[in-house]
């Protein structure tokens, strides 16, 4: 997370926004946040139909080490300025690639 | 042998001699990986192409999976009981988000050594320039008694354009062990001869944006 703060002035010149998504409630996401002095929103899904719509959900193996479904992993996900997604990743967020996909759009959507 | 299982034999070998064959022109086309480490004439070394810096002789190179806390570094393990040992890093993504130098320095010692049960105290902190460029030396020390683990440690946080880079060494010691001096003074010459070969992936990044800004203007 501190990592897409540090990136945050890339990704406004680039004209993009970044959201986070939990599953944990409000206050603990915001003591989160403040943790890490993040200055973007962390959305709170408690009842997690953002994690299943964006498929970062599962509940088939690999099971962690008690057995039970790892049900959320960590994803990322781009969407357009038309509303479609248009990058996806699982896996902690690789920043090099999202900047240079970023661009990419941006030189797509130029003079939109 | 019945005729059958002799030519089955026969294409068999043949197919394991093929196999050798494509295996060792692989063996022999294939080129040899580039060490990470380059000697110069300068006395220095460079690494993958993209750093030249005067390095420590006779420590271990360190080189970081992706996802890691910092890019490559060296190690070594010193005389005495464990944990003695140093270990200098160059770390392009410094914890924190903020790219002022001195928020970032505050904000970066509340996790330093995070995972090792250590909670450094800063002893000196020194506003300092490395290459002409603004700079925090932030001096730190800590211990684990219940590890029988103390820990010394220098850190230089600078600005390097829009971003902070950083460079560590930390020197971990037994409770009653003393702290060496010698490998504290090799990691000056390390960041003090630091250069870099190459843009960075963000200044090449900042320029593309720029130039992207211009065309559309």
């Amino acid at each position: 997370m501190d990592g897409h703060q540090r990136n945050l002035y890339l990704y406004e010149a680039l004209n993009a926004r970044v959201l986070g998504v939990s599953m944990d409630d409000v206050t603990t996401n915001k003591y989160f946040a403040q943790s890490l002095w993040l200055e973007f929103p962390i959305l709170s899904n408690t009842l997690p139909w953002m994690g299943k719509d964006y498929g970062a959900y599962s509940d088939k193996p690999p099971f962690l080490v008690d057995g039970s479904p790892q049900w959320f992993g960590r994803r990322t996900v781009v969407i357009d300025k038309k509303g479609i997604v248009r990058y996806i990743r699982n896996g902690p967020p690789n920043f090099e690639d999202i900047l240079t996909f970023l661009l990419k759009l941006e030189e797509e959507f130029k003079g939109e | 042998m019945k005729r059958g299982t002799i030519s089955r034999w026969v294409i068999g070998i043949v197919l394991l001699a093929m196999t050798g064959l494509f295996l060792g022109g692989c063996a022999t086309m294939g080129e040899k990986p580039k060490p990470a480490l380059v000697r110069t004439d300068r006395g220095t070394v460079v690494y993958e192409e993209k750093y030249e810096f005067k390095g420590p002789i006779g420590w271990r190179l360190l080189r970081a999976e992706s996802g890691a806390d910092f890019e490559f570094g060296f190690f070594k393990f010193e005389k005495g009981n464990f944990p003695s040992q140093t270990t200098f890093i160059y770390d392009p993504e410094p914890f924190g988000g903020s790219r002022d130098l001195e928020t970032r320095a505050k904000r970066y010692c509340t996790r330093f050594l995070w995972n090792s049960g250590i909670i450094p105290e800063v002893t000196k902190q020194d506003e300092v320039q490395l290459w002409g460029q603004p700079a925090i030396a932030i001096h730190l020390l800590g211990e684990n008694p219940n590890r029988n683990e103390k820990s010394k440690s220098v850190v230089y946080l600078v600005k390097k354009g829009n971003r902070i880079i950083s460079f560590v060494v930390t020197q971990w010691r037994p409770m009653k062990g003393t702290f060496d001096q010698e490998p504290f003074e090799q990691f000056e010459t390390f960041v003090k001869s630091f250069k870099f070969l190459k843009k960075t992936f963000y200044e090449e990044m900042e320029e593309k944006i720029r130039e992207l800004k211009a065309e559309g203007k």
